[in-house]
């Protein structure tokens, strides 16, 4: 098992490499100006010229790249063409918003989806199977553009249920900054109001994110276990009498969980990589509204500062996962 | 244990009443400014460039001289109470005779921090650094400090010291807490670093707190001259109109800044907002190159493209009605502004003008436009599509090619964009903002990109740029701008209002055409 995650560690070593050469040649081919993009309209020539040089963009294609992975191997991604600042410190200051986002997304489509899928496997053809089957189907049809606008409007506006955009309430400030992460931080710092507050701003984004994450999974673990109920397993169980709670969770969930599994990964990595619209909309500081920002901008550095993040983050998530396998199939073994 | 339990449930209860007073009181002292503030990239005056950072540097440092309320065609006293400007033969001299008063940090404002932030924004080779060092032709040591409260700047005679004194309400003219920014300097970086997110500043405001694409905190500085009514005033960033929105009609923020039109005629007519319209100094023009090979060559070409736009059609529709009718290159509100607009719709007269210009069969062209948004909210590729009909109705066929900007300026600044819909706003409150960059084509700016050489109009922006007589001055500015009417290579399309909705309990929000707003005239 060690060697194993010891090889695929390196494995993700060669998905960065790849990732940052790849990003670094499309940037060169991207039609447009960097510096006149950082520089604004009535940059004079010469401001331009400056600037150039300043960051290399003067250098040839192939000194530019060695350059950025010999300050890559020394931990350095270089400087944000448009905010002027490190960009470590740009992704520190983006990424935790859109972690906490996604991973309570994440928890809202399992708790969601999940049970949503069993319980339609368990009763297929009938009245909670067209409800889920519809309700995933709605979920993964809405846009989410819609969904958020209607969800704010709907319990914020009128109702008052939620609170609207944003991390926190506009009077409130944040406690300082330790993880980056409000909520803990806000627990760090016995701050109960600023706690109760980003709890309560965090559920609706989360819920417009994980509601087309949640139609995903219930169809997954629906068709999952589906196919596992209908197993020769599960048929001597019951005429075992093993009772059916155990039957699902114990004999059926567990052989159809890996596939789901899987899903799951992949809906971390999409969340993960940036979740722009809902950031948008509910003025949430992650990192897809800064990707989004330094794309527009031609800020190249950045745009690689997050490819290479959502590469490692995807490759990793795809690690985790695979040896998730091994802890609910005992048959799976790694050498 | 009833009696307890009563004691304490009073006890709570008066305590949630004393927060709940406390939080009401300073939701009455706190203002919440809902915007696209992610423009927002630095706090630095002396690096500052963009319309967000102009919102918080206006109301954290204070620059010599100000406008008040939308007039920008009078200086008033700000850090110093008088001014003065004498011919030294070679040189212009402007001396500037300084209050005692203090920064945010406690140390007196004296001149010898005006030297230091004019210098340092000189050698930090800023974005509006351009400003000082082309416009107003000032070096490091053009500024000295004649005794504590006297400093005097040397102008060479290339330069205008009425533009000179315009543009020092700008970002760039914030005068900087010399001792706290010298005290935060890292490798000789001018404490560029540390003042990029930091405030050192005398204005009734400062910087608390900068969480970025999130929100701006000031706070009223008490050591301030200038007394402000609110106590703090939050930039709260929103990218989206539906946000602003909805946050507004919720009382989570004050004011919206950037509502769509449709939404601010909704909001107009709701007793609970109110909508102030401010000026603006952009203008939306149709650029045409007149290079030998361009179909635009002739004056006659270009006129009849004037005479074909239907700019009251585009007010009216597509801008709905947020905009002002101007056909010449100084925008209204400033000096040397001429109202002239002798082209009316006219397709019959145009198709002469081509005629006479030997292109009676019309011709096709691109047309070059940006993606997103033109001024007044009006999406680019509506008015590109509206203009593009409004020439084909005298036989000019335009291919419209919408880029994002990092392509069609590199095209436009090349000189190969034939037409080209863009805008243009002036740096600072002079006409020479305007003036010299669309008429001189030494001055390798619209001029230049069009391809237009007229060494008078050049010679004309030259001279009033230079005029010290305000009536002279005005006599050139109308030479000038009827010289571009007849010649010019623009067709200027409008010049737009900016709308902001407010909650209904805001009041003394004032925004001038220079996008200034004074948070400590406003209350709610």
């Amino acid at each position: 098992m060690l060697n194993y995650t010891i090889r695929r560690l390196f494995f993700v070593l060669f998905v960065v490499w790849g990732v940052s050469l790849a990003t670094f040649f499309i940037s060169q081919v991207v039609p447009g100006d960097p510096a006149l993009a950082a520089l604004g309209d009535k940059a004079t020539d010469e401001m331009i010229a400056n600037f150039r040089v300043k960051n290399g963009l003067d250098q040839p294609v192939y000194v530019q790249y060695f350059t950025y992975i010999g300050r890559l191997l020394q931990g350095d991604l270089g400087t944000s063409l448009r905010t002027g600042r490190p960009i470590l410190d740009d992704l520190r200051d983006f990424f935790p918003g859109t972690l906490e986002l996604s991973a309570t997304a994440l928890l809202i489509a399992a708790l969601l989806g999940i049970p949503a899928g069993i319980l339609a496997a368990l009763n297929q053809n009938k009245a909670p199977d067209v409800i889920v089957r519809l309700l995933a189907l709605l979920g993964g049809a809405t846009p989410i553009y819609w969904l958020a606008i209607l969800l704010l409007e709907f319990l914020h506006n009128k109702l008052r249920l939620l609170p609207g955009p944003g991390r926190l309430d506009a009077y409130l400030i944040a406690p300082p900054r330790v993880t980056g992460f409000v909520g803990l931080d806000a627990l760090f710092a016995g701050d109960w109001q600023v706690l109760g507050d980003s709890l309560m701003h965090i559920i609706l984004p989360a819920f417009v994110l994980g509601a087309f994450s949640s139609a995903l999974l219930a169809r997954m673990t629906r068709a999952a276990m589906l196919e596992t109920l209908s197993q020769d397993f599960i048929r001597t169980a019951r005429s075992k009498g093993v009772a059916e709670t155990r039957v699902v969770i114990k004999h059926a969930l567990r052989n159809a969980f890996l596939p789901v599994l899987t899903v799951l990964g992949g809906v971390l990595g999409g969340l993960l990589s940036g979740a722009v619209l809902t950031e948008t909309i509910f003025s949430w500081p992650g990192i897809g509204r800064y990707t989004t920002d330094a794309a527009i901008s031609l800020d190249f550095p950045a745009v690689m500062g997050v490819t290479l993040l959502a590469g490692m983050a995807y490759s990793l998530i795809n690690l985790f996962t695979d040896l998730l396998y091994a802890l609910f199939d005992p048959r799976i073994t790694y050498a | 244990m009833k009696k307890r339990l009563g004691a304490a449930a009073t006890l709570l209860s008066m305590g949630l009443l004393v927060v709940g007073v406390t939080a009401q009181d300073s939701r009455s002292s706190t203002l919440i400014y809902g915007g696209d503030w992610s423009g927002l990239i630095t706090i630095d005056p002396g690096m500052s460039y963009e319309y967000a950072g102009s919102m918080v540097t206006n109301n954290v440092y204070e620059t010599l001289v100000k406008f008040e309320g939308t007039d920008l065609s009078t200086l008033k006293p700000s850090i110093a109470t008088r001014w003065t400007t004498k011919d030294m033969g070679d040189m212009w001299k402007v001396t500037f005779t300084l209050r005692s008063q203090k920064f945010a940090s406690g140390n007196a404002l004296t001149a010898d921090d005006v030297v230091y932030t004019f210098d340092r924004a000189i050698a930090m080779k800023g974005p509006g650094s351009f400003l000082f060092t082309s416009v107003a032709n000032m070096k490091v040591g053009s500024t000295k400090a004649i005794n504590k409260n006297t400093v005097e700047v040397l102008l060479p005679k290339t330069a205008s010291p009425a533009a000179f004194l315009n543009l020092l309400t700008f970002n760039i003219g914030g005068i900087v807490d010399s001792a706290v920014v010298k005290a935060n300097v890292v490798n000789n970086d001018y404490g560029a670093a540390w003042l990029k997110r930091n405030s050192a500043g005398s204005g009734p405001f400062v910087v608390s707190r900068w969480d970025q694409n999130q929100a701006v905190v000031l706070d009223v500085n008490r050591n301030s001259r200038i007394k402000s009514v609110l106590t703090r005033v939050i930039l709260r960033e929103m990218k989206e109109a539906n946000t602003q929105k909805i946050a507004l009609e919720s009382n989570e923020i004050d004011i919206a800044d950037n509502l769509t039109p449709d939404m601010v005629k909704v909001k107009a007519t709701d007793a609970n907002f109110s909508v102030y319209k401010a000026d603006s100094l952009n203008l939306q023009y149709l650029g045409m190159n007149v290079s030998d090979t361009s179909p635009f060559k002739d004056a006659r070409v270009r006129q009849a493209v004037r005479y074909a736009l239907d700019q009251d059609g585009i007010i009216k529709s597509l801008a709905g009605g947020n905009a002002r009718k101007v056909q010449t290159i100084i925008p209204a509100g400033l000096f040397g502004f001429n109202a002239a607009t002798p082209y009316t719709l006219n397709p019959e007269k145009a198709k002469e003008l081509l005629k006479a210009a030997g292109k009676e069969a019309g011709f096709e062209f691109d047309m070059l436009t940006p993606q997103g948004a033109c001024l007044a909210g009006i999406p680019c590729a509506d008015l590109a599509a509206k203009i593009q009909s409004d020439l084909a109705k005298i036989g000019l066929k335009a291919n419209v090619k919408q880029l994002v900007d990092s392509e069609l300026y590199p095209l436009y600044r090349a000189q190969k964009a034939t037409m080209v819909l863009v805008d243009w706003s002036p740096d600072f409150p002079d006409p020479d903002g305007n003036a010299t960059p669309m008429s001189d084509f030494a001055a390798k700016s619209l001029a230049w990109r069009n391809v237009w050489n007229n060494p008078t109009a050049g010679k004309l922006a030259q001279q009033a740029a230079l005029e010290p007589n305000p009536t002279k001055r005005a006599a050139l500015y109308k030479q000038l701008t009827e010289l571009q009417l007849e010649d010019g290579p623009f067709a200027i399309l409008f010049q737009p209002t900016v709308s902001v909705t407010l909650a209904k309990t805001v009041k003394g929000y004032v925004r001038n055409a220079q996008n200034q707003v004074r948070f400590e005239k406003i209350s709610k």
